[in-house]
């Protein structure tokens, strides 16, 4: 029986030993860039334009347009804010309307399906957050080929498949802010485990091999156990991030949640767990989800951006390109009340650097 | 016996067919009226490029459901022959066109697994194929590490995204199959059998039908056709992902019983089958064309979907008190 323990222990310890050294689950294969570890701001290398063209498309410059927006799926708190953002540019427009539909799950093939549906019905344009960056291409493609722009937010598609993305913030500085945080919380020597939405999703996937590159580069010490997926959805988050604190118990002292979903779920399994205080929990998620997390002091601190800003500004992204007013080459546009914002990357617009909210203006936020 | 079923049975199978074309052709002409995107010859074509998949998977669905089982592991055994291109091509470095043989051959091997346990432990259909559509999902996201395959060459989306005479090249496959499947199911001793054995299926061994052989053979084929799903899938959307599929065996399912198979074996027809699909897919664009949001749509299909089963159960009970 002893001698079974040491056999089971010895393994454990050596494909942990071979694992260590492994990629994380849930991260691309891309080349990465982590940030520095203090605040040195990251160098952006020049880029030409690498978006698509419409071929045939109407000048509609100044006219009223129809826009369809397509999120991964509808029906969860952070789409109905980029939602919200797209109908407050669209008021103050004036001349711009837009209809959010989409997937009930994010799902690829559902996804391309309606699109295909709004292409064939003829619109103006489409927004979309990509489930999947090369699945959706084809379908992306077949609309710029019928004279209808493309915008991507959220979550890019192959560049040559649309004409600009808005880029809620870059991958290294988001993989910053949530390790910097994690380690804040539970030191540099913390273990720390993963929830995410599918291995395959890109901006998770993105972010997870950053914050990789990022944490072996800044916190060494930490270790990552593992990165479990979840969908997106509500009960196999808290499911999963439940799994996680049973399995490992003391030796997880944190958990980060990659969706808007899984953090407040993830948050939820902590404190009915009782571990508030002993498991962190860090991750990207909308104030109004997290309020009850923060303000209980389970959760110290939120990252994201503005959703609502998000869509607000694929909404004047839109307009400008259909205006004339950005094209390839361009280096800034003009998004209303947020400003000029910053070409980067060839043909994405930065919205940003990300947000941390705490306890101390949580409740500055409504979405 | 035989002899009245076949004489009961007959008529109701036709009456359904008939009834579900003339849903059909109202479903079409009501949303035509709606919105003049929906009955063009660019949309229809599309919408078949479309529910090829769902369609190609229903088709030995009907087959199995008419002997009284079930294929619940279709869209993971089209997950796992998915990402099973894609690592063979990638990983193992056989030939692309290796590779795709390969993925249809693992779906093959996975339908003709269920068939096996099915026959030889007697687990019923359901439990057998529940159990392999987490089985499969699993080994399908093991095996790719989760991590997506891309950068096929240009030929390999010929038959997903291209078209031969003016017409999506699946179609074709799909056309070819329903010819298949209709002159196995309607004019061979082996389409018989699958009555039979759904009719009573201890009657059908004692009748010297090779019950077991048979079933083999069609969860292989359903198998078989879920690889085949998964390549034209693969194709169509110029990537390999683990979660392919998911959700595939109940919208095949749908378009079956919709087609007037019965879920209690016996009864059905690959006509039934056909219209089946047709119509679910047609309703969903349809109404998407009409300005229908997805939640209302999916709202739709499921009062089609009951309605569809009270207006047969109401016919078959009349046709039986009348008879």
């Amino acid at each position: 029986m002893k001698r079974l323990a040491i056999i089971i222990a010895t393994t454990t310890a050596l494909t942990g030993a071979a694992l260590a050294a492994d990629p994380w689950d849930g991260g691309d294969d891309l080349p990465t860039n982590p940030l520095a570890c203090d605040d040195t701001p990251g160098t952006v290398a020049a880029k030409d334009y690498d978006g698509g063209q419409t071929t045939g498309a109407a000048d509609k410059s100044g006219k009223e347009i129809t826009l369809i927006d397509i999120p991964k799926l509808v029906g969860v708190g952070y789409f109905a804010a980029t939602t919200e953002g797209m109908r407050q540019a669209a008021e103050e427009l004036g001349n711009v309307k837009v209809t959010t539909d989409g997937p009930t799950e994010a799902n690829i093939d559902d996804q391309i399906t309606f699109i295909d549906n709004y292409v064939t019905q003829g619109v103006d344009g489409v927004l979309f957050a990509a489930n999947d960056p090369v699945a959706i291409a084809p379908v992306l493609k077949k609309a710029l080929g019928k004279g209808i722009h493309v915008v991507g937010y959220d979550a890019n598609s192959d560049p040559d498949a649309r004409e600009w993305f808005v880029n809620q913030a870059e991958f290294n500085g988001i993989a910053k802010s949530l390790i910097d945080q994690m380690a804040a919380e539970i030191g540099d020597e913390g273990k720390f485990a993963i929830v995410t939405s599918t291995f395959t999703t890109p901006n998770q996937a993105r972010w997870i091999a950053e914050m990789q590159a990022y944490q072996e580069s800044c916190h060494p010490k930490m270790e990552w156990l593992e990165t479990v997926e979840a969908q997106e959805d509500n009960i196999l988050s808290f499911n999963q991030a439940n799994t996680l604190i049973n399995k490992y118990g003391d030796d997880l002292d944190g958990i980060f949640g990659m969706t808007s979903v899984a953090t407040p779920a993830a948050a939820e399994a902590v404190t009915q767990a009782g571990a508030c205080g002993e498991t962190a929990v860090v991750g990207l998620a909308t104030p109004n989800a997290m309020r009850p997390y923060v303000e209980s002091g389970c959760v110290k601190s939120v990252v994201l951006w503005s959703p609502v800003d998000l869509g607000y500004a694929a909404v004047y992204v839109m307009r400008a390109v259909v205006d004339g007013d950005l094209s390839p080459g361009d280096t800034e546009v003009e998004a209303g009340r947020l400003g000029k914002l910053q070409v980067v990357n060839g043909s994405e617009i930065l919205l940003g650097s990300p947000f941390v909210f705490d306890k101390s203006n949580v409740n500055d936020f409504d979405f | 016996m035989s002899v009245e079923a076949r004489a009961t049975r007959a008529p109701f199978a036709y009456h359904h067919e008939l009834l579900l074309l003339i849903v059909l052709v109202l479903v079409v002409g009501f949303l035509a009226v709606g919105t003049d995107k929906f009955l063009t010859v660019d949309n229809m074509l599309n919408q078949g490029r479309l529910m090829t998949e769902v369609a190609l998977v229903a088709l030995p669905m009907t087959f199995i459901i008419i002997t009284g089982g079930i294929d619940l592991s279709v869209g993971s055994i089209m997950g796992l022959a998915a990402i099973m291109l894609g690592v063979a091509w990638k990983n193992f470095g056989l030939p692309l066109e290796l590779a795709i043989v390969f993925s249809v051959a693992v779906g093959a091997v996975a339908g003709f697994f269920n068939g096996l346990l099915i026959i030889r432990v007697r687990v019923p259909p359901l439990i057998m194929t529940l159990a392999t559509l987490a089985l499969y999902r699993g080994l399908a996201e093991g095996i790719s590490q989760a991590r997506s395959v891309r950068g096929y060459p240009e030929w390999f989306f010929v038959l997903g995204q291209g078209e031969v005479f003016g017409v999506p090249t699946q179609l074709w496959i799909l056309l070819v199959a329903i010819i298949i499947f209709w002159i196995v199911l309607a004019k061979t001793t082996f389409g018989r059998s699958l009555y039979a054995i759904g009719y009573n299926e201890e009657a059908a061994r004692f009748s010297g039908i090779p019950v077991d052989r048979i079933k083999l053979i069609i969860y292989s084929l359903s198998g078989t056709m879920a690889g085949l799903a998964g390549y034209i899938f693969v194709s169509r959307v110029s990537t390999t992902r683990s979660d392919m599929g998911t959700g595939l065996e109940l919208d095949a399912i749908a378009a079956v019983v919709l087609g007037g198979t019965s879920i209690f074996g016996g009864v059905g027809t690959i006509a039934g089958t056909v219209i089946g699909f047709t119509l679910i897919q047609l309703l969903k664009n349809g109404l998407a064309l009409s300005g229908v949001k997805g939640d209302a749509t999916i709202v739709v299909i499921g009062t089609v979907l009951i309605l569809s089963i009270l207006v047969s159960n109401f016919l078959q009970r009349r046709r039986g008190a009348g008879g």
